[in-house]
């Protein structure tokens, strides 16, 4: 469904991506390990039409990509924190994607009540943003995307903020309402783990580089994803403790 | 006893200061009321409500007080339009010197000032009058289009744009950047908003929201006027302090009814800032 192919992008003599591609299938999550400063962000941003590259093409469902501006993609870019608009209600920002769009009131109420209930937020949809946890501004902020039903969601660190508890509850909800809206994506991330729970498809991403894996196995077999050593560390953990 | 002195020292500041805001300003109010009532100034000779009752037939004070809402929501409102296009339309040029040190300027010159080069500026006998008719564009001076001193108030409202704007603009693009309006354009983008739609739903009304209590306080500010409709306004119609002061300095017999009209305009002023208090606590952002 979407294949990305030599993308390359520097900003000033710092190059940022090179010979970059990737193919993702509707319906996979392909999970982008990582180190900060790695070209995860920039990567994402030009696929959403944030960036342009500098060479490569990108292309979704057979559609070449690069000439269409970032409001006629339909890829919703999630940030790291949920940025949602302080001046409008949780109800309000759900329906926001359906407002510009000019939906009918009746259709907007029915689709935003049935998405407020899915994430669990029906008793908040009148408050206002700063009056949530940081778990339900980000649950927010996913009906927030979903209610458009993107073509491709892009997923930059999005729980990255959160305590490690909201993190594995939104890492759940994450794979249900992905299994639900038979949702494609691509989630950044810098812990292994999470790319674990989250992916179906793996990639690691470093200096610009992307390698993609063939399968799960691979991914957690190459040391640079630091899985191994994780898993040696644990190990010891609980033969000391025996 | 070190306590007790600390709290003795904190409770006198603490009174001292209320008295100050307070009391003062309450103190005067009471004194004008007394006054409207013949009770006190120089002119008490026992209660009387004829300065009350004088107030229907005089339309003066309700026209001063129409003018000066006209000149203070065209003013702010203009600066707001001003300061939101400039920060919603140019960004780089807002971050980039020498505008945001130009935008300062104006901030540092008095009103009193501002008002007097417009009024070299642009009077009937002034610079671009007298320009004008150098180059033959009009007749005589005389023919110059009337900007200060006008029926309209528009070298008032010049004046208070002028003064209102830049400080409007940097305010703003400060709520622009705390915001992250950025991020939020960039993602409004990628939820399908145009750019018009990004400024409609979203730029303009939290900048505003956010602004309102110092929109509020700005309209109170240009409403009280002075130096500027002094000296760009004419002796008919009057802003407010105009109207007021003039009564209470050049006629005694008009003192009480002095009095009256600036215990009518104060209590106006409280209740907007009644208003300001209300609004600005429960739109919160």
């Amino acid at each position: 469904m979407l294949e990305v192919s030599a993308l390359a992008k520097s900003f000033g003599s710092q190059s940022v991506l090179r010979d970059v591609s990737l193919t993702l299938p509707a319906g996979e999550v392909l999970a982008v390990l990582g180190r900060s400063g790695g070209g995860k962000t920039t990567l994402l941003k030009i696929i959403a039409g944030l960036e342009a590259p500098d060479a490569g093409t990108l292309h979704l469902a057979g559609h070449d990509l690069r000439p269409l501006p970032p409001n006629q993609r339909q890829l919703v870019y999630l940030y790291q924190e949920p940025l949602l608009f302080p001046h409008l209600t949780v109800f309000e920002n759900i329906a926001f994607g359906l407002r510009i769009r000019k939906v009918a009131n009746g259709k907007i109420t029915q689709q935003v009540n049935q998405l407020l209930d899915e994430l669990d937020l029906r008793e908040h949809a009148q408050k206002a943003p700063h009056q949530l946890s940081g778990g339900q501004r980000q649950r927010v902020s996913f009906g927030r995307a979903l209610i458009i039903r993107p073509r491709l969601l892009l997923l930059d660190e999005p729980f990255g903020n959160l305590d490690a508890q909201t993190r594995a509850d939104m890492q759940q909800l994450f794979l249900r309402v992905r299994q639900q809206h038979q949702m494609t994506a691509i989630f950044v991330t810098h812990d292994s783990r999470e790319a674990l729970t989250v992916g179906s498809r793996f990639a690691y991403l470093e200096q610009g580089q992307l390698t993609t894996f063939a399968s799960k196995a691979d991914f957690v077999r190459d040391a640079r994803t630091n899985i191994q050593q994780e898993v040696r560390f644990w190990e010891s953990i609980s033969r000391t403790e025996n | 006893m070190a306590l007790d002195i600390r709290r003795f020292f904190s409770t006198t500041l603490l009174g001292g200061y209320g008295l100050l805001v307070l009391g003062l300003p309450l103190a005067g109010l009471g004194y004008a009321l007394l006054g409207s009532l013949g009770l006190a100034g120089p002119l008490a000779a026992g209660f009387t409500p004829r300065y009350w009752l004088a107030l229907g037939a005089n339309a003066g004070l309700l026209y001063s007080a129409l003018f000066s809402t006209w000149v203070a929501l065209v003013s702010v409102g203009v600066s707001v339009a001003l300061a939101l296009s400039l920060v919603l339309r140019a960004q780089p040029t807002l971050r980039r010197w020498p505008l945001p040190g130009l935008l300062y300027v104006p901030l540092l010159l008095p009103a009193l000032v501002l008002a007097f080069c417009l009024f070299q500026l642009l009077s009937g006998a002034g610079w671009l009058a007298r320009l004008s008719y150098g180059l033959e564009w009009i007749g005589s001076p005389a023919d110059f289009p009337e900007l200060v001193q006008d029926s309209a108030g528009l070298g008032i409202i010049l004046a208070q744009v002028l003064l209102t704007f830049p400080f409007l603009t940097l305010l703003l693009q400060a709520i622009y950047q705390e915001s992250r309006l950025d991020e939020l354009r960039q993602l409004s983008s990628t939820l399908g908003a145009s750019a018009g739609q990004f400024r409609g739903r979203v730029a303009v009304p939290l900048l505003l929201r956010r602004a309102a209590p110092t929109l509020l306080l700005n309209f109170i500010a240009t409403l009280g006027a002075y130096d500027v409709p002094l000296l760009l306004g004419r002796p008919h119609p009057q802003m407010l302090s105009v109207f007021v002061a003039t009564r209470q300095q050049f006629d005694l017999r008009e003192l009480p009814m002095g009095y009256l009209a600036g215990f009518l305009v104060a209590l106006g002023l409280l209740a907007l800032i009644g208003i300001l208090i209300k609004l600005t606590r429960r739109h919160a952002l």
